[in-house]
C-alpha cells in the first residue's frame, strides 16, 4: 500500500476484497468503491469530474477538521485512587494506590475555569469524570453536576462497583452520559481482567447497573480488548443486546504501561473477533429493531463516509489530545490526554495557577498536537493515513517514541478495508446510532 | 450525477445508490445539525434532551 497505487490526481487504486475495488484520494477521504465485474479500464468522465469539483473543497475540510478543531471535553479525573486492579490500566499503581482526591474547592475552581474558557462558546463543553475510579468521590460529582448542568454536559466513566439505584436515577435525571467498563460477558473472566482483589470483580454490579439504566440512551458499554478476552466479544454482543445497551465500545488495550504488552490481541485475531462481534450486532440489529452498535467501527465507518462528523479522536491525526480535549488530574495537572497521567513532561500546568489557554498553548500540548502522520516514515505513504491516525501517541512515546506506526498496524488496516465493504454492502445504517444518522445528510451522491 | 446543490437528502435515504449492481458508490455525508457535544464519550449523539425534575 504505497505509492505505486497511485493513479492520478492524487487518487490511489486500493483492492479490498474480490468484488470490490477502491479509489481513495487519503488526503480529504474522497472514494469510490468500484465493482470489479463492471469496471473497465477507466473511470467514468462524471466520476471524475465529480472528483475534480470537489477536490479542493474537501482538502479543505479535513485540513480543517485535524488542525483548527477546537476544545470542545475536557476530562477530569476527581480522584486518581481507584477499587480495581486492572491489568492493563495505563495509571501507575503507585498512583492508583496513594493518589490524590480532588477537594471541593479545587473541583468547584476547575470547573469555574472551564466555564470561563468557553465563555463565548455557543456550544456547550463536555466534562467527562474519568479515570481512576470517580465514584469513589460521588457526592462531589453529583454535587458538581447539580451547581453547573446547565453550564455543561456531563458524563461518567465507572466500573460500578459504587453504584446505587439511586445513583443511576439521577445520572438519568440529568441525561448524564454514562460509561460502564466490562470485559467479558461471563463472570470468572471478566471479573479476572477486571478484578477488585479477593477472587471479585466488577461483573456482578456492572450487570446490575445494567439493569437499572433500562435501556437509557446515554449508557455504553466500554470493554478493553485484550488476548484474554478477544475470542468472546460475540457472545458479549449478545449479552449486552439482550440488557438493552445500544453502545458497545471494543478498544484495543493501549500499551502504555509496559505490563500491558504481554496482553495484547494478535492484530489478525483481534480483527477476526471484532468482525464477527459487528456482524452479529447488525444482524441483532436489524433483526429486532432495537439498534447495538460497536463504537470504535462505527467511527471508522464515519472517518470514510463523513469525516468531520467522527466523535472519537484517537483515529485521527494529530489525535485529539490537547486539541479537541484534555484531562485534567487529581491535583490539577492539565495533560493533553489521561494516557499521560504517567509522563510529568507533557503536563501543561497546574490549573490552579494557570488556565485552559495557557495549557492549550504550552510546549507540552505543542509536542502532541505536532505529531502528525506525516512524520511518521511507515505512515506517510500509507492511503489510509488520515482514516486510521496511527494511535496512540501515548502509547509509543512509552514504547520509545510516538513517531513510529500503530502497534495493531495491521490490525487497522483489516478494519479499514472492513469497513470498506460494509459500505459496498448497504449497511451503513445499522452501523451508526440511529441518531447520529437522522442529523446527516449528503454532501454528495454519486448515483 | 446529483450534487447535494440539486438533492438534500437525509437519513431516510442513506443507503447507497440502489441499483442492482452498482457500478460505483461514492457518496459524502455531513452532521446537519452539529451535536451539541463532541465527544468520544457521549459517541455518535447527545443524549437526548427529555427532562425530568430532579
Amino acid at each position: 500500500m504505497n505509492r505505486s497505487n497511485k493513479r492520478n490526481q492524487g487518487t490511489y487504486l486500493v483492492d479490498i476484497d474480490p468484488a470490490w475495488k477502491l479509489v481513495l484520494d487519503p488526503e480529504n477521504i474522497f472514494w469510490g468503491l468500484l465493482n470489479k465485474d463492471d469496471q473497465g479500464a477507466y473511470l467514468p468522465a462524471d466520476f471524475l469530474h465529480l472528483y475534480e469539483q470537489q477536490k479542493k473543497q474537501l482538502d479543505r475540510q479535513l485540513a480543517d477538521f485535524r488542525f483548527t478543531t477546537e476544545l470542545n471535553s475536557v476530562y477530569i479525573d476527581p480522584t486518581d485512587r481507584c477499587n480495581a486492579h486492572c491489568p492493563y490500566c495505563y495509571i501507575p499503581q503507585e498512583i492508583r494506590k496513594h493518589g490524590t482526591q480532588m477537594s471541593a474547592g479545587l473541583l468547584d475552581e476547575v470547573l469555574r475555569k472551564i466555564k470561563a474558557y468557553f465563555k463565548d462558546s455557543r456550544k456547550k463543553p463536555v466534562i467527562i469524570f474519568h479515570a481512576a475510579e470517580p465514584f469513589l468521590v460521588k457526592e462531589l460529582l453529583f454535587d458538581a453536576i447539580r451547581k453547573y448542568r446547565t453550564s455543561f454536559l456531563f458524563g461518567i466513566q465507572t466500573n460500578a462497583t459504587l453504584l446505587e439505584k439511586k445513583d443511576v436515577d439521577f445520572m438519568k435525571a440529568v441525561r448524564a452520559g454514562v460509561g460502564i467498563s466490562l470485559d467479558a460477558p461471563a463472570k470468572a473472566l471478566n471479573n479476572h481482567l477486571r478484578s477488585t482483589g479477593n477472587g471479585n470483580g466488577n461483573y456482578d454490579a456492572a450487570m446490575q447497573a445494567l439493569d437499572w439504566f433500562d435501556g437509557y440512551e446515554g449508557l455504553s458499554v466500554i470493554t478493553t480488548v485484550t488476548r484474554h478476552n478477544v475470542t468472546v466479544l460475540e457472545e458479549l454482543v449478545r449479552v449486552l443486546h439482550a440488557k438493552k445497551v445500544s453502545s458497545l465500545l471494543l478498544n484495543p488495550v493501549r500499551l502504555t504501561m509496559k505490563s500491558a504488552v504481554s496482553l495484547k490481541p494478535d492484530d489478525t485475531l483481534f480483527a477476526d473477533n471484532l468482525i464477527r462481534a459487528v456482524e452479529t450486532a447488525m444482524d441483532l440489529t436489524e433483526k429486532t429493531g432495537r439498534q447495538i452498535v460497536v463504537g470504535n467501527v462505527a467511527n471508522t465507518i464515519l472517518a470514510i463516509v463523513a469525516p468531520a462528523a467522527r466523535r472519537m479522536m484517537c483515529d485521527i491525526s494529530p489525535c485529539g489530545a490537547g486539541r479537541t480535549f484534555l484531562t485534567v488530574t487529581a491535583n490539577g495537572d492539565m495533560l493533553p490526554c489521561g494516557e499521560f497521567i504517567g509522563f510529568k513532561e507533557f503536563s501543561g500546568g497546574n490549573i490552579s495557577a494557570s488556565s485552559i489557554g495557557h495549557a492549550l498553548h504550552s510546549d507540552a500540548f505543542k509536542r502532541v498536537r505536532e505529531r502528525t502522520v506525516e512524520m511518521i516514515d511507515d505512515c506517510k505513504t500509507c492511503v489510509f493515513r488520515n482514516i486510521c491516525g496511527a494511535p496512540c501517541p501515548a502509547e509509543l512515546h512509552a514504547r520509545g517514541d510516538m513517531y513510529q506506526k500503530a502497534r495493531s498496524c495491521e490490525f487497522y488496516k483489516t478494519m479499514i478495508r472492513y469497513a470498506f465493504q460494509l459500505i459496498a454492502r448497504d449497511k451503513v445504517q445499522y452501523l451508526l446510532r440511529s441518531d447520529a444518522v437522522r442529523r446527516m445528510e449528503y454532501e454528495y451522491l454519486y448515483a | 450525477m446529483r450534487t447535494s446543490k440539486e438533492v438534500k437528502r437525509t437519513h431516510k435515504d442513506m443507503h447507497a445508490p440502489k441499483k442492482e449492481t452498482p457500478h460505483i458508490i461514492a457518496y459524502r455525508m455531513k452532521c446537519a445539525r452539529t451535536a451539541n457535544g463532541l465527544t468520544h464519550f457521549v459517541m455518535y449523539g447527545d443524549v437526548p434532551k427529555q427532562q425530568m425534575p430532579l
